[in-house]
């Protein structure tokens, strides 16, 4: 060898496969799949789902036990308030499958032996990245989906489905959508920060659900409009259903006093998702790409 | 097809101000053959192989795979590369068959030869069922699988980091004449404590010690500087013990391995494995008289002993 080795003889007399040069956007596709599969096969990916539909199953049975005449008159006979009113706790479960599916997402490669299988592949970082992000972010959407679907069929159950204002719920979907990417964002980019995947599953939680809720109120109680909280641009999914709303509400405490309750509009609340991405997205990646294999 | 290569030149790594773990690397190595990586635990082995693929960033110098630096473009530098770094874990969930096929169309090959290459690899290194979930399998069938992993695509540089760690012996005796195999036509570096894994695969060696090389030489040239101090001895019928007397005086240990052979440690010199021999022969007719395999070993912890008293 020069060192030495020397000569390169056939092998063996077998051919050598071909391989052929692979673009960004298929070493893309191929971490997106093969995270894909992952996903779909773990206890948490089941564990989220049949919480969604239990809690969805219970809100709805409670709903259709109580009669269609009572939930008419609590969701002021319209079709989009239901609509709306369920669907204003899609954040949440967006936040728990974005914890949930992006906490971990890159910790991982520096907690375990995973990162010895998949770094030391010719995939760059940031494709690597994209694929698992675009997987989180399937089944984030499929968790959502799922509530969005138990909301579909409360409404043309109560209502009709003539009634369902199908533009409003695709915009909703929509937004949903993009609330997810933001909330990905943030998880990912905790996960790249973190080293233990554990760790980074529960700061995005207390940090996206627990600590901007609490700000929030806080602020709220302050006359200040929370727009740099994600939960609150959240707000924005059931703010497209939601016919009577307010965007700035006065409630009274008592004499002469009272709080101010904000609420996102659709405008406003995707402007502060993609700020998010925008901003949460490329600082993962940067992350990411300079971490060290150093356990 | 591509003449494989690795390179360090000038590299350090240091994880905190004043302990590097590798001070001013520097060897090269191309075409076809087997380098074995030496040194005791915590000499720098495992993060020479990690600065080599890129999973740390040299604190100065560089690493080249096939003559890209990795630093500076991780896909073409990996191309043409299998690594086998610390415990590579597949996700659980996955099977054999799909943590394969992730690595060779990474790799790029078609589905078509993925499935040969899985076939070929199960072949080679008699893999679990190819159904069964990773999560499932015995820590010396994740090691096989691993291994497999670094051959899917049959790259021209094998970066092995201890590859018969977690396998039993027949499991070793498998991968190692894999590897024999294998350096006919790849270039391949492996870090590791198995000595024998080291005499029967590699051409080369390169001792390492507190991140210094201290030895970097042809195989038999390493184990010839150290005299082996040690013989094993077979007769062909049993050895009378009566008769050991004088073997006894000579040497600074004998042991009955079993009623026909004998294990005899002594000076090392050569005028005493002369006269050795001749007591052997006078005890009766002597099979075979040969150094242990362990004058690596020897050499090993001669040349850390050395280093250690010269510091």
């Amino acid at each position: 060898m020069s060192g030495a080795p020397t000569s390169t003889p056939p092998r063996g007399g077998r051919t050598r496969p071909s391989r052929h040069w692979v673009s960004d956007f298929q070493h893309w596709e191929i971490a997106t799949i093969h995270q894909l599969e992952h996903y779909l096969r773990t206890n948490r990916f089941y564990g989220l789902l049949g919480f969604v539909v239990v809690i969805s199953g219970l809100s709805l049975g409670f709903q259709v036990d109580a009669g269609v005449a009572a939930v008419r008159v609590e969701q002021l006979y319209r079709t989009s308030e239901y609509l709306s009113n369920f669907l204003a706790y899609t954040p949440l479960w967006i936040i728990l499958a974005a914890a949930f599916f992006g906490g971990d997402a890159l910790s991982i490669d520096f907690s375990s032996g995973t990162g010895y299988y998949t770094l030391v592949l010719p995939i760059r970082r940031p494709v690597l990245l994209a694929g698992r992000y675009a997987a989180a972010a399937l089944v984030t959407l499929a968790i959502a989906g799922v509530y969005y679907a138990f909301a579909l069929a409360g409404a043309i159950y109560f209502f009709s489905a003539s009634s369902v204002p199908w533009a409003h719920v695709a915009t909703s979907f929509g937004v949903a959508a993009l609330f997810a990417l933001a909330a990905l964002s943030v998880a990912f980019c905790v996960s790249a920060f973190l080293h233990s995947p554990a760790a980074g599953v529960l700061v995005t939680v207390l940090a996206l659900y627990v600590g901007f809720t609490v700000l929030q109120s806080v602020l709220e109680l302050a006359g200040l409009e929370p727009w740099f909280s994600l939960p609150y641009a959240g707000g924005a999914m059931a703010t497209v259903l939601d016919t009577d709303f307010i965007h700035q509400q006065n409630v009274p405490l008592g004499a002469d006093q009272y709080y101010i309750v904000w609420v996102a509009t659709v405008t406003e609340g995707v402007l502060i998702m993609a700020g998010y991405v925008a901003a949460f997205l490329p600082l993962s990646a940067y992350l990411y790409q300079r971490k060290e294999s150093t356990g | 097809m591509n003449m494989g290569s690795f390179e360090v030149r000038h590299l350090s790594k240091s994880f905190r101000a004043g302990a590097p773990a590798l001070r001013d690397l520097s060897f090269r190595y191309e075409g076809a053959g087997a380098v074995g990586y030496l040194g005791p635990n915590g000499a720098g082995k495992t993060t020479t192989l990690k600065l080599l693929v890129g999973l740390l960033r040299p604190s100065s110098g560089h690493a080249f795979l096939n003559g890209v630096d990795p630093m500076v473009d991780r896909k073409r530098a990996l191309w043409d590369v299998g690594a086998l770094i610390e415990t590579p874990e597949p996700y659980p969930t996955l099977n054999v068959h799909e943590a394969l096929d992730h690595v060779g169309r990474a790799r790029g090959l078609s589905r078509d030869d993925v499935d040969g290459e899985v076939d070929r690899c199960h072949e080679l290194l008699d893999l679990p069922p190819l159904g069964h979930r990773i999560g499932w399998l015995s820590k010396g069938q994740r090691q096989r699988v691993a291994i497999a992993a670094a051959l899917m695509g049959d790259p021209s540089v094998l970066l092995l980091d201890e590859p018969t760690s977690g396998l039993d012996p027949a499991e070793r005796v498998v991968v190692r004449r894999l590897l024999y195999r294998l350096k006919r036509d790849h270039l391949v570096f492996m870090s590791t404590h198995q000595m024998v894994d080291v005499t029967e695969v590699c051409d080369d060696l390169i001792f390492l010690h507190r991140g210094r090389v201290l030895v970097r030489d042809r195989l038999d040239r390493v184990a010839g500087r150290i005299h082996s101090r040690q013989v094993d001895v077979e007769f062909a019928r049993p050895v009378p013990t009566e008769g050991l007397a004088e073997v006894r005086a000579l040497a600074t240990q004998v042991t009955a391995v079993s009623e026909r052979r004998l294990r005899i440690s002594f000076d090392g010199h050569d005028e005493t494995r002369v006269r050795l021999l001749e007591l052997c022969r006078n005890l009766g007719p002597v099979i075979q008289f040969a150094s242990t395999s362990l004058a690596l070993e020897e050499a090993y912890v001669e040349l850390i002993a050395q280093t250690s008293e010269a510091s």
